[in-house]
């Protein structure tokens, strides 16, 4: 019986149930908290502890899955890609803000880490959480940081800014439209940019540039803290 | 074969991505390697967009599935979850709201200067 579990179809079928579970919550309670992750994340670890299934059999099936991290994160250049018409035409306050936010925001998690006397590991893998899961991944990984924290950081980032956004915007009367979705995008990434669509499409597109533009730099500060 | 070829064209780009980090370790991780890579062949032409487009909005739209397997590995660290909860919400709530304000008012700077000089 054990080693049915440690297929790899087990942990594929697992994952894809789990996550079409969490879709299709997602989509009647359209609830930022209602993410469609935390749900197959939550479900599948459930089902792992209660049957006592150890988590190497189930990564048979989550090292295939895996696998398309890689080429998902290179696709991101598509999604700039296609945006490039806007790219060109606000290249500096993109730059600038972009620039200013993920500086902002790898300086406010390294202080409060060092307030909250949390160690290196936990530091590494926190620092990178406002930009989307595969760049926050891939530098948090080399330098020694916890991915599955860093991972469920970097999407509990995206919902609380999914559901802050609307707020803040109103809160420090930020009135322009290019502004209020790139500040999204460089506060929570992907989840949030959902959430900007929703408010406009400007605000939405300019959401959609910040998380790959905002990936690049936070990647570049995080080398040129290492040297 | 239309899926196919996207696909070969996708995984070879990630691999000559980590052929270009193995040679020059350190500056980039593979998968930030693979995504500039991917730009540049697209701005240069190398590759068209329509040589990619279905597979990179199934890997795009279906971006977090993929990281399932990464986030149930949390219940190999259940103790640090536990030890940090409180600090780790803190850290994100905070940093979420000024990392939102600073780049916020910093656009907002910017466009104003920008729009300052096309007056004058």
């Amino acid at each position: 019986m054990k080693e049915l579990f440690a297929s790899p179809y087990f942990g594929v079928a697992l994952s894809v149930i789990t996550f079409g579970i969490g879709v299709k919550l997602n989509q009647k309670l359209k609830t930022p908290i209602c993410n469609p992750l935390i749900i197959a994340i939550v479900l599948t670890s459930g089902v792992l502890l209660v049957f006592g299934i150890p988590y190497e059999s189930y990564n048979a099936g989550g090292e295939i899955i895996n696998m398309f991290l890689a080429p998902a994160t290179a696709c991101l250049a598509v999604a700039i890609y296609t945006k490039r018409q806007i790219l060109r035409e606000y290249w500096l306050p993109i730059l600038t803000g972009c620039a200013a936010g993920s500086a902002a925001s790898m300086a406010s998690v390294y202080l409060m880490c060092r307030l909250f006397g949390l160690d290196d590991s936990l530091t590494v893998s926190l620092l990178p959480k406002s930009v989307t899961t595969p760049i926050a991944v891939s530098i948090a990984e080399p330098a020694g940081g916890v991915v599955p924290i860093t991972v469920v950081a970097v999407i509990g980032t995206g919902i609380l800014g999914g559901i802050l956004a609307p707020f803040l915007i109103k809160l420090f009367h930020i009135t322009d439209p290019v502004a209020a979705g790139l500040a999204i995008g460089a506060s929570s990434h992907a989840v949030g940019t959902s959430k900007a669509i929703e408010i406009g499409e400007v605000e939405g597109a300019m959401s959609g540039l910040a998380i790959g533009i905002c990936g690049i730099i936070t990647v570049l500060f995080s080398m040129l803290i290492r040297l | 074969m239309k899926i196919i070829k996207q696909i070969g064209i996708i995984f070879s780009v990630c691999w000559i991505s980590m052929v270009i980090e193995e040679f020059f370790p350190g500056i980039f991780p593979a998968s930030i390697i693979g995504m500039i890579l991917l730009f540049f062949c697209l701005a240069a032409g190398i590759l068209k967009i329509e040589h990619i487009q279905e597979k990179a909005d199934f890997l795009l739209e279906n971006m977090s599935f993929f990281f399932i397997p990464a986030g149930v590995s949390i219940i190999n660290y259940l103790d640090i979850l536990e030890n940090a909860l409180v600090q780790l919400i803190v850290i994100c709530a905070v940093s979420t709201v000024i990392t939102f304000v600073v780049t916020a008012y910093t656009v907002t700077f910017t466009m104003r200067l920008l729009r300052r000089r096309k007056k004058s």
